[in-house]
């Protein structure tokens, strides 16, 4: 590019201020929403990169192949002593076990809930955490020491220098002193090891279930020199869980797999549509800057016509083609770099914004954005360029010199256009549709009838400590329960928000054992009308009938319990409706008569399917559970009030209670989260696609201001020329649904397939998102089409 | 037919006041064909324009027939051009993105029900001798031809006046010659006719021609038969 075709570029850009804001602006918000995306799935895809040598580094998983069973599909966790059957069978096998669970700290007599792990000795080896303060080496080989992060040690020590000092933690239900022997610097947002003190895994392990297959206690990390090698014992697993696993488990160990992933995948696996989630949106980030892209190739070529005499002048004063191909190129790349800066500053602003409505900690990274977004101004430069450069180098100087008309691409140029038109629109459209069905979804699954009273429950999940006793339990409730406004109390060991839950076969006379596999809660008193379970059939427990009590099945020999299941449990066990259960007894070994059936209730994720489910009953408690209370009135005082008795009880085991609703929130704010920013980006999308298409409008407008004169003076009204401008453009658009739909369905359908209970597609979404999308366009249009159509006729006719 | 009584039209730019037309009063009869000339700026065109209700003057009169055109409304004045008007202009008009025949159906598209509308299309093509070009878009024809089609397309409407702008201004003198021909044969047809041109020989074929200068008619003269 010479001076002249800066200069010259300089002033078209100041004289047609509003071409370029479009052209800039557009591709300005399609960088950004680009960026600010790029920023969200790298983030999300770079788990634990931070970590030295993480690329050698593997998460053995468990995989249980048991369709319709709630054990089904994939744990991070393995069972405690994984690691040492596998150094047993494969010598050179390096590799470490961290469990991850809350530890409270005990300082003057409160306890503050912490996140804590139990290490093993060679954790800091393989796992290398940015140690600040202390012996690395040794911090984790005495069972008393304790690794702090840096937030913990200002927290516990604030001005002091924790090394040597004592902290009182009580873990799994022990309370002990331990000594700080190292501190380390917080771990970044980007991962899954979020642990801020660690202490050496006890030896021997404590836990009866340590060698249990298929329990789910550790993570069992391994690492590895080359892929190679994690493959060849990926190859060897099969045969040593087979050899392993079926000491313990007998023949179900066949259900049993045993993976070895790479602890950076890890992340994108540990929540349902996760993986879904980011590729979801860096395919709305692509598909917006493409969109961005598309409308700079429109306008330019648009404007392409109003230029022709000035490439005619350029060629008959001697300019080659590859000259104006270069100079229109250089052109494309300086407005894309123009528009690059502005994509940035937007982003940079949009930031906190984003960072708020997907509950993320972006930010910009320069050393990596400047030079990515430099490579970015090129690759759209050159393809936003390419197209008008090679347009606008073609026209033929004599022609356009001798003719008072401008050549504007002609019909194929427009054709062109249009087809960009549709395809942005078809984006655009299928967003919308994509944007509505997500919102109908959140909505969805936060209304829809659970199978529980939602509302008014208060889940007290302190009393599930391990450090709680029966004595202080049994008072706790009993003195929550005469709260005003308290109108029940239950426990159960799951409530709603707890995921983890036990499981058991039962066998079924006359079908082939082990049997289906169906969810226990043991529950107590009040369980069932406390949530507003439905019955459906039979009687729900109570203390009338001996066999209704689980605690009393402890003579010799299988003692029949008496249980109610669900609605879910009735079509797993092989029943053929509700009143045909009641009075069967299923379980060889365990066996259980059906007394009573209830309704489904998602206490878990609307992700996964409603487990079949046994209920027992016990009057009183053998494990200690999580208390639920039904409320009127406001939550908030009920926990203020619960929490107040809670500090005379128990004041050495910190006090947690949420409503069921807020529980239920951990399961709906990923999808939240996406919901907000897929729609962020769709509503982006969808504006560059209306800035490109009132700038196409202003310009097609603007090149037939003389046939809207000979069609004027032919007698044509104002409401036909409107028809007509506005016509033309809803043509393409309609076109445009026609490729939008199978899109948004296919993808749609894709989406939904990632909940258990979802909306259905209904062509109401596809024909309300058309709807919208035609009067967006008619409104973008609309004005323009006025004020041609109101032009006098003679002036339009002396308009060239 | 036509009278026009006391028309002005003034342009009113940011700072500068033009006046094109000073009190202008003109009658045209039915069946007649005017000729306008006057050297470039005179006020012909927007005089002509102002005749075809694509100018509103400023002050003044106009009556088409009974009718009192100044008091028309938009709307009015579309229906009114397509229904009683054709025009011809010197660079044709034609749409490019239109072949000759939908260009000649466009001076039907606006007009309520004309009744065999392909007939009409094509008797008007015929009549220009432009028939064998139907289907060609206006690039691929010659001036003369894309001339003659402009013509069909006013005509196409059975109009009951005729405005041509200098019709012949872009035309070699035989294709010139040619469409004078059409427009005198339209004429005797019965068809009246107001046309600006800057040529003498052509405005010799009308049976009046007025010479205008400064906005102002300055002469009026009958054809001697």
């Amino acid at each position: 590019m010479n001076r002249f075709a800066l200069l010259s570029l300089y002033r078209s850009l100041v004289r047609h201020k509003l071409y370029a804001a479009l052209n800039i602006g557009g591709l300005a918000v399609g960088i950004a929403v680009f960026l600010v995306l790029s920023l969200y799935v790298r983030f999300e895809t770079g788990y634990e990169k931070w970590l030295p040598g993480h690329d050698r580094l593997y998460l053995a998983e468990e995989y249980w192949d048991m369709p319709g069973s709630p054990a089904n599909g994939y744990s991070t966790g393995t069972m405690g002593g994984l690691i040492d059957q596998l150094r047993e069978d494969f010598p050179d096998t390096v590799g470490t076990r961290i469990q991850a669970m809350d530890a409270n700290v005990v300082r003057g007599g409160t306890a503050t809930s912490e996140t804590f792990a139990y290490a093993d000795a060679n954790f800091l080896d393989i796992v290398r955490l940015p140690i600040v303060a202390g012996d690395a080496a040794r911090a984790l080989q005495a069972p008393d020491n304790v690794l702090i992060s840096e937030t913990i040690a200002k927290r516990y020590f604030p001005g002091t220098n924790p090394i040597g000092q004592t902290m009182t933690l009580t873990a799994i239900g022990k309370t002990a002193n331990y000594r700080v022997a190292g501190i380390f610097r917080d771990l970044p947002p980007d991962t899954e090891l979020s642990y801020s003190i660690l202490a050496k895994t006890p030896n021997p392990h404590p836990d009866k279930m340590w060698f249990h297959w298929g329990s789910s206690r550790v993570w069992t990390i391994l690492r590895f020199d080359t892929p190679q090698d994690a493959a060849r014992l990926q190859e060897k697993m099969r045969a040593f869980v087979d050899r392993r696993g079926a000491k313990d488990q007998g023949p179900s160990i066949k259900n049993l797999s045993l993976k070895i992933t790479p602890l950076t995948q890890i992340h994108l696996q540990t929540t349902p549509g996760r993986k879904m989630t980011v590729a979801t949106l860096g395919i709305v980030g692509v598909l917006t800057l493409l969109i961005a892209i598309v409308n700079y190739v429109n306008l330019a070529t648009a404007r392409a016509g109003l230029r022709a005499r000035e490439v005619a002048m350029r060629k008959v004063l001697g300019a080659g083609r590859d000259v104006l191909v270069r100079q229109f190129l250089g052109e494309a790349l300086l407005v894309a770099l123009l528009s690059a800066l502005g994509g940035l500053i937007l982003a940079e602003l949009g930031l906190p914004m984003i960072n708020a409505a997907g509950g993320l900690t972006l930010s910009l990274d320069y050393a990596v954005v400047l030079p990515g977004l430099a490579l970015l101004a090129l690759v759209v430069g050159g393809l936003a360029g390419l197209y008008p450069a090679l347009l606008l180098s073609r026209f033929p100087a004599a022609a356009v010199l001798a003719s008072s008309r401008s050549p504007g691409g002609g019909r194929a140029g427009a054709r062109v256009r249009e087809m960009l038109v549709v395809f942005q629109f078809a984006l655009a459209i299928a967003f919308m549709i994509g944007t509505v069905v997500l919102i109908a979804q959140t909505r969805h699954v936060r209304n829809t009838d659970v199978g529980f009273r939602r509302d008014g429950l208060v889940i007290v999940s302190s009393t599930a400590d391990g450090a709680v006793t029966e004595p202080q339990l049994t008072a706790f409730m009993a003195r929550a329960a005469a709260l005003p406004g308290v109108r029940s109390v239950t426990t159960s060991d799951s409530s709603p928000g707890s995921s983890s839950f036990n499981s058991d076969s039962y066998a079924v006379p006359g079908k082939p054992e082990p049997g289906p596999s169906l969810q226990a809660i043991i529950v107590s008193s009040n369980f069932f009308p406390t949530f507003g379970l439905k019955l459906i059939a039979g009687r729900l427990p109570d203390d009338a009938h001996r066999a209704d009590d689980s605690r009393n099945a402890t003579g010799p020999g299988p003692n029949v319990i008496n249980v109610v299941i669900n609605r879910e449990g009735v079509r797993a066990l092989g029943f053929s409706s509700p009143e045909a259960a009641l009075g069967k007894t299923v379980g060889r070994t365990n066996p259980r008569m059906i007394i009573g059936v209830v309704e489904n209730a998602r206490f878990f994720s609307p992700r996964d399917p409603v487990n079949p489910t046994m209920y027992y009953y016990q009057s009183r408690f053998s494990t200690i559970p999580r208390t639920t209370l039904r409320v009127e009135g406001d939550p908030r005082e009920t926990i203020a009030a619960l929490r107040a008795i809670w500090r005379q009880i128990a004041p050495q085991v910190p006090f947690e209670a949420k409503t069921a609703n807020q529980n239920m929130d951990e399961y709906y704010k990923v999808d939240d989260r996406t919901t907000r920013l897929f729609g962020i980006g769709a509503g982006l999308a969808v504006l560059i696609g209306c800035v490109g298409l009132w700038g196409l409008a202003s310009f097609n407008t603007q090149r037939r201001v003389k046939e809207i004169g000979i069609r004027k003076t032919l007698g044509a009204s104002a409401t036909d020329i409107v028809k007509l401008l506005v016509g033309q453009f809803l043509r393409p658009v309609l076109i445009a649904n026609l490729v939008a739909w199978p899109l948004a369905y296919v993808a749609m359908r894709a989406w939904l397939a990632g909940f258990d209970d979802r909306v259905s597609l209904s062509p109401l979404y596809f024909a309300g998102a058309t709807m919208l999308a035609l009067a967006i366009a008619v409104l973008t249009v609309l004005g323009q089409s006025l004020r041609a159509s109101r032009a006098a006729p003679a002036w339009a006719l002396r308009h060239d | 037919m036509i009278r026009l009584e006391g028309i002005q039209r003034r342009y009113v730019s940011d700072e500068v006041e033009t006046t094109a037309l000073h009190d202008i009063d003109l009658h045209v009869a039915a069946g007649e064909f005017l000729a306008i000339m006057g050297p470039s700026g005179c006020g012909k065109s927007t005089l002509l324009n102002t005749l075809g209700t694509v100018d509103r003057p400023t002050g003044g009169r106009y009556l088409f027939g009974d009718r009192d055109l100044a008091a028309m409304g938009e709307k009015e004045l579309a229906r009114f051009r397509a229904e009683t008007l054709g025009f011809v202009f010197q660079s044709f008009n034609l749409i490019d993105e239109l072949t000759i025949e939908e260009n000649v159906a466009l001076g039907l598209a606006y007009r309520g029900d004309v009744g065999d509308r392909r007939g009409r299309v094509a008797a008007a093509m015929d009549k220009v001798g432009i028939a064998h070009r139907a289907r060609h878009f206006p690039h691929q024809l010659s001036g003369g031809q894309q001339q003659r089609a402009a013509i069909a397309r006013a005509i196409v409407g059975d109009p009951k006046l005729i405005l041509a702008d200098e019709p012949t201004g872009n035309l070699d003198t035989a294709n010139g010659e040619q469409v004078m021909n059409i427009l005198i044969g339209l004429n005797d047809a019965g068809a009246t006719i107001v046309m600006v041109t800057h040529s003498p020989s052509h405005a010799d074929f009308a049976k009046r021609r007025i010479d205008m200068l400064d906005g102002r008619i300055v002469a009026s003269a009958m054809r001697a038969i």
